[in-house]
């Protein structure tokens, strides 16, 4: 349907549009034209997605003297799969109603290991052993020393792509990443230097979070997007965690043993260079004086992960004296090294603020804060001089340097914070030393200052004044979608007890109580005996689910529930789960569905949608809240509570709940689907633990619902499944409209009522 | 019809003498002069229009055929009569031409019928003799055409048969691991009991297991010691001592094969990867974001969970070995050996592994599915139009089965010896007494004594699936038994084939069409025919048995005389219609 929103016309790609989505393109052009930041909440299962690709690129269309370019965010690659093939359908539709003038060029980006081509790279193991036999191949003094020895082996899709050199393009066009190496292999490009190279002409990126988030990525990926642009931070409900992940390192002994390596060979290779080939140290000494950490612009097959500090607190200046010679930086680096090998030794939790323990550092190693600033750099230097390609053996000590210049750099809203092992497994030594980034609005920053318009939306934002303290900027748009319904396809419950009244929980001193264990199965075993299809459950952590898995194994409560539908489970390894998930998922497809065991915060919970048949009932289990013994969330629920005034127990609750509601979320994904969700865990009764839930599920959840046992849910769940099979009008009845047709937009913009639906 | 005529090619054409030979499908010219090679043959459904002199001109009677292609034939007859005999003939043979497409749209599906089709009726009739004989009774005897005997069998012919016959068994939902020994309560001594379905399962579940007995069995040890070692390893597993299990490991190389992760597993997985919905594939993040690089990001704030390090040869989980266990379930039973020996269970199994291996090879398909069921999953339903997706056949047990199982059941229990002693009215019987007793002092509890009530059920059940065998023994057939075997394989067939016919019989009613028509009158005949048959039948018997064949004859005959007696009052109706 074609419709108009003040000035803009909309092309959207079906024959009606729900009125949240539409009420979400209107805040979402305000936003636009008032070149500000917007934080937008709409609960899942309404098509954001759809509605703010189509609104964009609608305005994109609008304004063709001032071409906007989208950068999307996705938090996984599956996600950005998912996100381009919505806009596929969206693009067909504008080139069908439009013509070529329609036509853009959006691409999806990702690492080596994910748009490879050259079997022979990818036959290496993991990242980044595909991305070192990727520099093996294309590093330019390899490339240089192919001419003389034609033995060295070299990258066919990157020659022929360096031959094309400017005229390597990608007509206009969706590229998902399947279709960017589908085209790579037949032109005999490399689809991962051609994507990297089309994203300063593309008019959509797609990329994950980091891309624009973490300062060693987005030096290199992400430095040249134009400041007119709209980013998009999609399911952005996690963005504060990510923020501080992308300035986080931490170090331990096996990180300083092969960093300890790595100085070995690095100095058997000056000492070499020094033998064969002086000059270019000398070479790399004398640009050091003059300032440039870097020999100017680096052909894009020589970058590394950029400095991972922020570019606005990287200082423009010569690289220190005492560093600028090879030899003494080994030497510093070793000094640096051998002084974390004694920290690491410590008996107790030491907790430490950057700035002392800089000048501790100064005082023992004799390494000032200036020089610590540039480590970084001048390892990359260093590497580069040495011509070293094994970059994935050289990890430890490029992660020692990373420490190094985030600790030199930021003096406050870090903390470092030395154990000699986990708290939850005191019998095992494992010493480590973090650097924890507390403050989520350090890395956020330069996005907001460097593009005139960022989006975060997700379907869990509440509360949603929380974000913009969080991350500290001001939106110009902040707004918490309702979901209109047109029948009530969600059915939230809160299960307190099991059938013998007793009641269940995760809290620490009940979760292994046979008597909880026992009545979380029993739940499980009548479920899967009424539910059609798929049934998903949620776990608080990984051991617990292991145990509570082991015990139901033991007590035959596993082989009941096998008895109704197969079972598949969340393990950590990847393969196994995206294999069990495909599994569940054809499970799904036929015969009697299956169940699906995961975690909450596992990659599960993420980014994985059980929607229509693939997920009728989500269950639970338990409040998942964070260890809150952990030192580092100690530490950071301290920083938040003397720099935001936030309560210590409301940041937690607020974790926990979004991430309950992230869990059940993933039930719905249209008005036509419906699900139910239990919350089997007495403390959802309580009214400050309820009340952190989104809207959409609170309005569903009925006072009569708040305190069940399992035979009291078993019959609303009978009842509930019973109702949602029978037919019903899509359009919505009883004068509310759930639905809308182009005439009724076009009403709607004659008369000037917006808020027909609610 | 043969005319004597002289042909002409062209009016100016002083003509050839010679004889004209007609019939429904051709027109023949030969020529009397033997020499001459003016012979001339047309198809009549070749024939365009005819033009003809009249009567009185002063023209010969000349009759003038103009073919499809153009081309004009004259023939100049004796004598005006003779002229018209012949226009009369091919008026009739054309009006026949003009209904034969018709009849050929009726016949063409038979013609375009795959070969598959031929092969599935080939084996219909060769597996079913009686359809064998019905065939070779009427569609060869041209009573019948092909497609009129195969339209009342759909049902044989249908789609859901053949589906249906694919269908294949499932796998039990129990887990390998769950197998208990059973031991005798004194000593130490446990016994395992392996049946070959439990054996298939450990096979498909754990590879390297089945690769082992290749290689083992029978060069290196029995089998009996395979599985000595098999659940001795099992064992040491479920302990979840690792270090006892890592000792034992080391000293016994063939027990360290069940103990090592599946290598074949492993690299099946990396296969399936492959094939894997992109969407899903939360393989494909590791690489994407930085954070998974040793030491990036946050270790311990409690988000991540932890696992205690373990032995890593020795590390698999429960957790693993039920999604492998789901896997193959969802899989179900790929291979169709019904056999004993494991060792061919074994390698029946490696080779459907290597088939499929080889499958994924040809991914263009699958990939292509992927894709298309991609963009299905991400278009909204509800705000477009509603698709409409083929539905899945359901496959349901005929409740038939059941009955009949029970029937089993009952015959081959040792206790349905003394339990089918009791008949239906000592049930009866013993559910009217208690019917009494309740009538005199009312309900109690419980209504009806439980043995009672499973008296009754179990009987009902098993008048139910008996009653299909006892019909099958009504006294008619007991009869029939007595009959020579010649005689009563007649009788049957003869009712079959009356059957037969009678389907087709009343099924062209009413008629509508000329081809229904004829279709009747053939089946009329050949009703008739069977008729008279069954009177000499009944004559040849011998005398003793004369009544009772006379007996199950009447039925036959009663019924055909209906058809008769139908044919005869419709034939009357639609002529004097005509008239």
């Amino acid at each position: 349907m074609i419709f108009k929103i003040e000035d803009v016309t909309v092309y959207f790609p079906y024959d009606n549009i729900y009125p949240e989505q539409y009420e979400y393109m209107v805040e979402l052009k305000r936003a636009l034209d008032a070149k500000g930041h917007c934080l937008l909440e709409m609960p899942t299962g309404t098509g954001k997605t759809i509605a703010l690709l189509s609104l964009i690129t609608s305005y994109r269309l609008s304004r063709p003297d001032s071409p906007i370019k989208l950068v999307y965010c996705t938090r996984t690659v599956h996600e950005m799969e998912k996100t381009l093939g919505e806009l596929k359908l969206l693009h067909d539709y504008q080139v069908r109603h439009l013509g070529t003038q329609a036509k853009i060029l959006a691409i999806g980006l990702s690492s080596r290991k994910n748009l490879c081509v050259n079997t022979k790279v990818l036959a290496a193991e993991n990242r980044d052993s595909v991305d070192a036999a990727c520099r093996k191949r294309t590093a330019s003094w390899v490339r240089a020393l192919s001419t003389e020895n034609p033995n060295v082996e070299l990258c066919d899709y990157f020659e022929n792509y360096e031959k094309a050199a400017d005229n390597a393009l990608l007509p206009p066009g969706v590229y998902t990443l399947e279709d960017l190496r589908a085209f790579g292999k037949n032109r005999g490009w490399c689809p991962y230097f051609l994507a990297r190279h089309m994203v300063q002409f593309a008019n959509v990126i797609v990329y994950s979070y980091q891309y624009l988030l973490d300062p060693k990525v987005a030096g290199i990926i992400s430095k040249e997007l134009q400041k007119e642009s709209v980013v998009v931070f999609d399911e952005a409900h996690n963005i504060d965690n990510v923020c501080i992940e992308a300035l986080s390192v931490s170090v331990r002994r096996v990180t300083l043993e092969g960093a300890n390596r790595n100085l070995n060979k690095i100095r058997q290779e000056i000492d070499r260079f020094k033998a064969t080939d002086a000059g270019r140290l000398r070479a790399e000494y004398n640009r050091l004086v003059e300032g440039l950490a870097l020999r100017g612009d680096l052909s894009g097959s020589d970058q590394w992960l950029a400095n991972p500090a922020l570019p606005h607190d990287i200082l423009k200046e010569a690289v220190p004296g005492n560093i600028r010679r090879a030899e003494h930086f080994v030497h510093v680096l070793r000094r640096l090294l051998q002084y974390l090998g004694v920290r690491l030794d410590t008996e107790n939790v030491e907790k430490e603020s950057p700035v002392s323990f800089v000048s501790s550092l100064n005082s023992q190693a004799g390494i000032e804060q200036k020089t610590l600033k540039f480590c970084y750099d001048r390892l990359q230097s260093l590497m580069l001089t040495l011509e070293i390609t094994d970059t994935d053996e050289f990890l430890p000590i490029q992660t020692v340097c990373d420490f190094a210049t985030l600790v030199g750099t930021y003096a406050r809203g870090f903390s470092i914070i030395i154990e000699p092992y986990d708290e939850r497994m005191p019998h095992i030594p494992d010493p480590i030393l973090q650097l924890s980034c507390h403050d989520a609005s350090l890395a956020i920053k330069p996005v907001f200052d460097r593009f005139q318009s960022v989006v975060i939306t997700s379907g869990t934002l509440s509360p949603i004044d929380l974000y913009p303290r969080l991350l500290s900027f001001t939106p110009v748009v902040s707004r918490s979608f309702k979901m209109s319904m047109t029948r009530d396809c969600i059915c939230p419950m809160v299960l307190t007890r099991g059938s013998d009244q007793l009641p269940v929980s995760t809290k620490f001193d009940m979760r292994s109580d046979p008597g909880v264990v026992r009545n979380y199965g029993k739940l499980l075993v009548e479920m899967v005996s009424i539910v059609p299809d798929g049934v998903v459950c949620f776990f608080v952590s990984y051991s617990y689910m292991d145990g509570i898995i082991a015990t139901w194994n033991e007590t035959g409560i596993l082989k009941e529930i096998m008895q109704q539908k197969l079972v598949f489970i969340e393990t950590q390894d990847v393969v196994e789960t995206t294999l069990a998930l495909d599994n569940y998922r054809r499970a799904c497809d036929c015969g009697r569905g299956a169940v699906f065991f995961s975690v909450a915060r596992g990659k599960v919970a993420e980014g994985i949608d059980f929607d229509r048949h693939y997920g009728r009932l989500v269950v639970m289990y338990g409040v998942p809240f964070q260890y809150t013994l952990s030192k580092i969330l100690r530490a950071r629920l301290e920083y938040l509570h003397d720099t935001f005034q936030i309560k210590e127990g409301d940041f937690l609750t607020f974790d926990a709940l979004r991430q309950a509601a992230q869990c059940v979320g993933r039930v719905i994904r249209s008005k036509a689907d419906y699900g139910m969700m239990i919350f089997a865990d007495k403390r959802y009764s309580r009214h400050d633990k309820r009340s952190k839930l989104p809207g959409w599920i609170l309005s569903h959840l009925r006072d009569a619902h708040l305190n069940l046992s399992t035979d009291m849910a078993i019959h609303i769940a009978r009842e509930f499944l019973r109702k949602m099979a029978q037919p019903y009008d899509k359009a919505g009845t009883m004068g509310r409209k759930t639905l809308l047709t182009q005439e009724d937009l076009e009403k709607m913009a004659e008369t000037g009522v917006q808020d027909m639906a609610y | 019809m043969e005319k004597r005529v002289k042909y002409k090619s062209s009016v100016k054409d002083p003509g050839t003498l010679g004889s004209l030979e007609l019939s429904e499908v051709m027109l023949l010219f030969v020529p009397n002069d033997p020499k001459s090679d003016l012979k001339l043959k047309v198809q009549t459904h070749n024939i365009k229009s005819q033009k003809y002199t009249k009567e009185g001109s002063n023209k010969p009677p000349w009759l003038n055929l103009t073919s499809k292609q153009g081309r004009s034939h004259i023939f100049e007859f004796e004598n005006y009569p003779d002229m018209h005999a012949c226009r009369d003939f091919i008026t009739k043979a054309l009006a026949k031409c003009e209904e034969e497409p018709n009849k050929l749209v009726v016949l063409t599906p038979a013609e375009q019928l795959s070969m598959a089709e031929f092969e599935l009726r080939f084996k219909l009739l060769r597996e079913n003799s009686e359809l064998q004989k019905l065939h070779k009774q009427f569609v060869e005897s041209k009573v019948l055409t092909e497609d009129e005997f195969w339209s009342t069998r759909k049902k044989l012919l249908g789609k859901d048969s053949i589906r249906k016959s694919k269908q294949q068994m499932g796998l039990k939902s129990m887990m390998v691991s769950g197998i208990k020994p059973s031991t005798d309560g004194r000593t130490n001594r446990v016994t395992f009991n392996l049946t070959s379905e439990i054996i298939f399962q450990i096979f498909a579940e754990k590879p390297a297991v089945r690769q082992a007995f290749i290689n083992y069995v029978p060069k290196k040890m029995t089998e009996k010691d395979f599985w000595t070692k098999y659940f001795r390893a099992e064992y040491l597993y479920s302990t979840k001592n690792t270090a006892v299990a890592a000792a034992e490991a080391a000293e016994d190389e063939e027990l360290a094969v069940f103990l090592k992760p599946d290598e074949i597993l492993a690299q099946e997985a990396r296969q399936k990867m492959r094939r894997v919905d992109p969407t899903l594939d939360m393989d494909a993040d590791q690489g994407d974001d930085y954070t998974h690089l040793m030491d990036h990001g946050i270790q311990r704030d409690g988000t991540n969970d932890i696992i205690e390090p373990q032995n890593d040869q020795l590390k698999r989980s429960l957790l693993q070995d039920l999604n492998r266990h789901a896997a193959v379930v969802l899989e179900g039973r790929c291979i169709n050996v019904q056999s004993e020996d494991t060792r061919i269970v074994a390698e029946a199994l490696t080779r459907a592994k290597q088939v499929s291996k080889a499958d994924g090879e040809i991914t263009k398909d699958a990939n292509q599915e992927r894709l298309e069921r991609m963009s299905r999953a991400t278009e909204m339903e509800d705000l477009q139009a509603p698709q409409n997706f083929p539905l899945a056949p359901l496959s349901i047990k005929d409740p038939r089965d059941y009955f009949e199982s029970q029937q089993g059941n009952i015959l081959s229990e040792p206790r349905g010896a003394k339990a089918s002693k009791r008949n239906v009215h000592e049930a009866y019987g013993l559910l009217k007494e208690s019917i009494l007793v309740i009538r005199m002092t009312g309900l109690s509890d419980p209504l009806i004594k439980p043995e009672v009530s499973f008296e009754v059920f179990s009987s009902l059940t098993r008048t139910i699936s008996t009653a299909k065998n006892i019909l099958g023994k009504n006294p008619q057939e007991s009869f029939l038994d007595r009959l020579p075997k010649s005689t009563k394989d007649e009788v049957i067939h003869h009712w079959t084939s009356i059957q037969e016919l009678l389907r087709h019989f009343w099924s062209s009613y009413p008629i509508t069409t000329t081809y229904l028509s004829t279709k009747v009158g053939k089946l009329k005949d050949a009703m008739s025919n069977t008729y008279s048959l069954l009177d000499a039948m009944k004559q040849s018997v011998q005398s003793d048995l004369r009544h009772q064949v006379s007996l199950l004859v009447r039925p036959m005959q009663q019924a055909l005389d209906a058809a008769f007696q139908h044919y005869e009052s419709d034939l009357q109706r639609r002529t004097a219609k005509i008239t």
